[in-house]
């Protein structure tokens, strides 16, 4: 492959694994503290997507309940800036925490304290998804929906670099979902290797009955680690919103299934791998090549498949002597 | 008459689905949370599909007549048991939610693939697919899925009375002292696994005509969790828990119809409900029985962040 | 006991021979309101409704008003089915508009037909669906037969045309099969097709596709796929710097995909089955009342539900000629209903049309048209002679 080639994809997958990396993360956080999987992640990435596009637009389109409802009719405040986009992002994605929260109460605690079976916490949180896709496809309707034009200011559609007489270009807003998701995962990292309510989620993760002889209320941290799981899946969806448009309620499930490859590659409940996974994906779809990219969504659970039958505990988890 | 033509396939697919709950129940009897069988399901059908429409096997169709319906089911039976093999065998190493990850990334890695092949119609399936014994109605499908049922209810209970029936509890109950009283855990699971997948194929084999067409969508990961939920809602450590489970489940969409726009917004409350306040499932908490003592309180919280992926033994 | 049993079998057994045809007279409407179908589905509702509104302000069948009868088929087989039996046994319907997709079609259509009810399909274009039986008839044409005349259009804007890309999604039928036809007509048209790639419905991120595409240097590019993916794809051509002409297949004609692709829809070809501006009488009350409602084009999703229910009506009201709809037996009414449908004529939004033997439509007028966007979310199909 030419080197222009190369750069080409290594930019792509950089782009679009930066977004499955911090979509993962919110799976990995949940993960590591309960043990769970929280399948209803896919659908809190929509919704940080609807969210968002809330505040930044207000319109809704023909079906649904709230059908030709136009919250801002003289155009949103938000809209025409890239700070108004930046906050709308912002809020957009809190709310998104604050709704996972709320299925953290309704959906997972009582089973917490019930003591039940921990693989009912997939059902329960399928059953979370279901009603969350469906409340969306009743209030706003199934077709597409996308952010107005100017989020990200007066910045070019795309980018070009020269590389001897070859060009590489990419899309301005790949660009800015690689930044934003990597000052992200910065901002992430120093909370929870630097400050003391990352180190007190790290003894919870680690064990739980010794964090809570040590003082640390561990139904705070859980509450915590769903809100950034949230906020972390709302961005997600708002990044990849605005580079491609809300496609319908569903928007959200090919991410979430997705994300289950990303965070296995990586180590289940590992952080940074929850990030080399999301890139490694994101890269090797890139590299598919486009004769055969109608295989493109069989890598990801290809290389699921095989770091589980090669290395199960992922390319960054550790494995653990078994306990008996 | 009335009755049956306006819910007979109600009835059929409530069947049906309780038999792929209890293609799920198989491997779960000796521990093992598998979530393939929505890909033996899918593979089952194609063959039978394939047997019964591609030119190709016009001349078996011909001197077979209505024999070639059975054949299909063997054939199902046959490869789906052959690729449970070779897919069990190295998963069956994984434990937990690791083989249930790694059964998920089985069944998209085949609906990729049956998207994409020649053989399997691409995008649009395989359709046409012709009737069995001249069956117009679908209730009539309850003579092949009754039976069918009848034989594997009793097919697993002659089975939890066994030798191997044992077995698969004492892994169940504990891999590592079931290894050292010599019962060889990986044996026993491969044994359970390749069970479920037999009973989906044939499921799947019998359920291509059933649906008139077969397609990429049939085995899919959202059809895992439901066969998933069959199971843990119906209770999963009795054999009728996932038969209920799948037949309430099916038939819930259907039940809740009247309520157009919001029936599947009461279909995902309804699993929350049901996995928060029946922990046993519906059969467990039906039945008066204490609950087993041998199994020990699962901890509320997990034990760290990444638990251990293998199974205990040291093979 | 017994004898209680057998009389409530009788009962039942006598009723179901002597169905009388209710009033209003019940059609079904199967289609996808719920799963990710319902995008489609959504607009045929909107279609069908606006169709019982008319056609019942105008008389109904000879003074007897129409009713639509709703079950959501969901995405899959299973609920089809359900949806199809439904119809047929409990809601006691004359005939069924649906399902949304030809893999539903396929599935609940022969359901129908062996219990000998009519069914007009209003979306499914895969190759099949007529034949499923004689029953199973359909209003969605295969468009196939228009590829050609958006290539011949596009010569015409730019007659220097040499290079072309094609670009399909693969796991949609009807694109696998228009962009058959699409490359054939580029190959007699003597156009150089420098590079074919495939992607999928799901697709969201077309960078591979599109880099492809910029290295050939194309001044055409040929897209067959349906409104989300392939809004998505003319998007990102455009931001990436692809500067030449784009044409869609039918399944870019939607004006949902306007907000998907914005400013950068401006210019697209699109082949078309339906066109809001055809100048029947029907459609040009239908296109209005649209308007009125919902502020944009009525989509071909919507004209095509409506033009089913119009068929069974028209059809419906030659038999009432004949004898008045509520004196005739339930199934007696669908048989002589499946064949006047075949044997009628219909001037319906989507112009003038007929059926042939297998009960495949025979539309007279297929479109070309190229889009022009007002701003960033409004835009038009402007219809190209």
């Amino acid at each position: 492959m030419e080197l222009s080639g190369f750069l080409q994809n290594v930019l792509n997958g950089l782009a679009i694994g930066s977004v499955y990396a911090i979509f993962a993360l919110g799976y990995t956080l949940v993960f590591s503290i309960l043990g769970i999987i929280n399948f209803a992640h896919g659908a809190v990435f929509t919704l940080g997507a609807y969210f968002t596009y809330t505040l930044i637009s207000g319109q809704f389109s023909d079906n649904g309940l709230l059908k030709g409802l136009n919250l801002f009719p003289n155009g949103s405040p938000l809209a025409g800036s890239a700070w108004g986009f930046a906050l709308s992002a912002l809020v957009g994605s809190l709310l998104a925490g604050v709704v996972a929260v709320i299925i953290e109460r309704l959906a997972f605690r009582p089973m917490r304290t019930r003591s039940a079976d921990p693989l009912l916490a997939l059902v329960s949180s399928l059953g979370v998804a279901l009603v969350i896709v469906n409340l969306i496809q009743i209030l706003v309707g199934a077709e597409s929906y996308s952010f107005p034009d100017g989020i990200y200011g007066n910045l070019p559609p795309a980018l070009l670099f020269h590389l001897g007489d070859k060009t590489i270009i990419i899309r301005t807003v790949q660009v800015i979902i690689f930044a934003v998701s990597m000052v992200l995962l910065l901002i992430l990292g120093w909370v929870i290797g630097r400050t003391r309510t990352g180190k007190a989620l790290r003894a919870v993760a680690e064990n739980p009955g010794t964090a809570s002889l040590l003082g640390i209320s561990v139904d705070r941290f859980v509450i915590i680690t769903f809100f950034l799981s949230g906020l972390l899946g709302g961005l997600a969806g708002t990044l990849v919103g605005s580079s491609f448009g809300i496609a319908g309620p569903y928007f959200g499930v090919t991410f979430g299934l997705k994300g289950l490859a990303v965070i296995v590659l990586g180590g289940l409940g590992s952080i940074p791998g929850a990030v080399v996974g999301g890139l490694v994906i994101g890269l090797a779809e890139a590299f598919v090549p486009a004769q055969y990219s109608a295989y493109k969504e069989a890598v990801a659970f290809a290389l699921l498949f095989i770091i589980l039958l090669v290395r199960p505990q992922g390319l960054l988890g550790q494995a653990q002597i078994q306990k008996v | 008459m009335e009755f049956l033509q306006q819910y007979g396939f109600l009835i059929a697919t409530m069947l049906q689905q309780g038999l792929l709950g209890l293609s799920l129940y198989a491997p779960l009897m000796a521990g093992q949370l598998s979530l393939a069988s929505p890909g033996f399901y899918a593979v089952g059908g194609y063959i039978a599909a394939i047997l019964l429409t591609n030119p190709a096997f016009a001349g078996w169709r011909d001197s077979l007549g209505y024999g070639i319906y059975p054949l299909t089911w063997l054939l199902a039976a046959l490869a789906c048991a052959l690729l449970g093999l070779i897919v069990g065998v190295p998963a069956l190493r994984l434990r937990g939610i690791y083989l249930a990850l790694a059964t998920i990334a089985f069944v998209e890695i085949l609906r990729v693939l049956s998207l994409n092949l020649e053989i399997t119609g691409g995008a649009v399936g395989i359709f046409a697919i012709p009737q069995p014994f001249g069956f117009v109605d679908r209730w009539q499908y309850l003579w092949l899925f009754l039976p069918l049922l009848i034989l594997t209810l009793l097919f697993f209970r002659q089975l939890s009375k066994s030798r191997t029936g044992r077995a698969f509890r004492a892994i169940r109950e504990d891999e590592l002292a079931a290894d050292a009283m010599g019962v060889s855990p990986t044996r026993y699971k491969v044994l359970a696994f390749v069970i479920g997948a037999v009973l989906a194929g044939i499921v799947g084999s019998m359920s291509a005509p059933f649906l008139n067409t077969w397609n990429a969508k049939q085995g899919t990961f959202d059809a895992s969790i439901a066969y998933l939920a069959f199971v843990l809602i119906g209770g999963s450590r009795s054999m009728w828990g996932p038969l209920v489970g799948g037949a309430l489940l099916s038939a819930l969409p259907e039940v809740l119809r009247g309520l157009a726009d919001w029936r599947l917004v009461i279909n995902g409350l309804v699993l929350v409900v049901a996995s928060l306040y029946l922990p046993q499932g519906i059969v467990g908490s039906l039945s008066r029985k204490p609950k087993p003592p041998t199994r020990p309180k699962p901890p509320t919280l997990n034990e760290g962040p990444s638990g251990p992926p293998y199974t205990s033994e040291t093979t | 006991m017994k004898r209680t049993l057998s009389l409530l079998l009788l009962s039942a057994l006598s009723l179901a021979a002597a169905q009388k045809v209710a009033t209003p007279i019940a059609i079904g409407i199967a289609v996808a309101q719920t799963s990710n179908a319902s995008l489609f589905g959504q607009e045929q509702v909107i279609g069908a409704k606006l169709a019982e509104k008319f056609l019942n302000a105008r008389g109904g069948v000879g003074g007897t008003p129409i009713k639509l009868v709703f079950q959501d088929t969901s995405g899959d087989e299973a609920g089809a089915i359900n949806a199809f039996q439904n119809l047929i046994s409990k809601d006691n319907v004359v005939g069924i508009v649906g399902p949304t997709l030809s893999q539903q079609a396929f599935s609940a259509d022969p359901i129908a037909d062996r219990a000998k009810v009519p069914v007009i399909g209003p979306s499914n274009t895969a190759k099949g669906i007529p034949q499923i039986g004689a029953y199973i008839s359909r209003v969605s044409a295969p468009v196939t037969a228009i590829a050609p005349n958006a290539l011949k259009q596009a010569l015409k804007i730019n007659p220097k045309l040499k290079k072309v890309a094609v670009l399909y999604a693969q796991n949609d039928a009807f694109s696998t099969s228009e962009t058959g036809i699409f490359q054939q007509t580029a190959k007699d048209l003597d156009l150089n097709i420098a590079t074919v790639q495939k992607f999928q419905t799901t697709d969201n991120d077309f960078t591979t596709q599109v880099t492809a595409v910029l290295g050939e240097n194309v001044d055409l590019v040929i897209i067959s796929g349906l409104a989300n993916d392939s809004g998505n794809l003319i998007k990102q051509l455009r931001q990436l710097g692809y500067k030449g002409l784009i044409v869609g297949g039918n399944g870019l004609n939607s004006s949902s995909m306007f907000p998907i692709c914005g400013q950068y829809c401006d210019g697209v070809i699109v082949a078309q089955a339906y066109s809001p501006t055809q100048s029947s009488a029907a459609n040009q009350l239908f296109a209005r009342e649209y308007k009125a409602q919902y502020k944009k084009d009525p989509p071909q999703f919507a004209a095509q539900a409506y033009t089913g229910v119009q068929v069974f009506v028209d059809a419906l009201k030659v038999l009432d000629h004949k004898r008045k709809i509520a004196d005739w037996d339930l199934g007696e009414l669908r048989v002589a209903l499946n064949k006047q449908i075949l044997i009628g004529k219909y001037k319906t939004p989507l112009g003038e049309l007929s059926f042939d033997k297998d009960g495949d439509i025979v539309q007279q007028a297929f479109y070309v048209a190229q889009i022009k966007m007002k701003d960033a979310k409004n835009g038009t199909f402007v219809f190209l002679k």
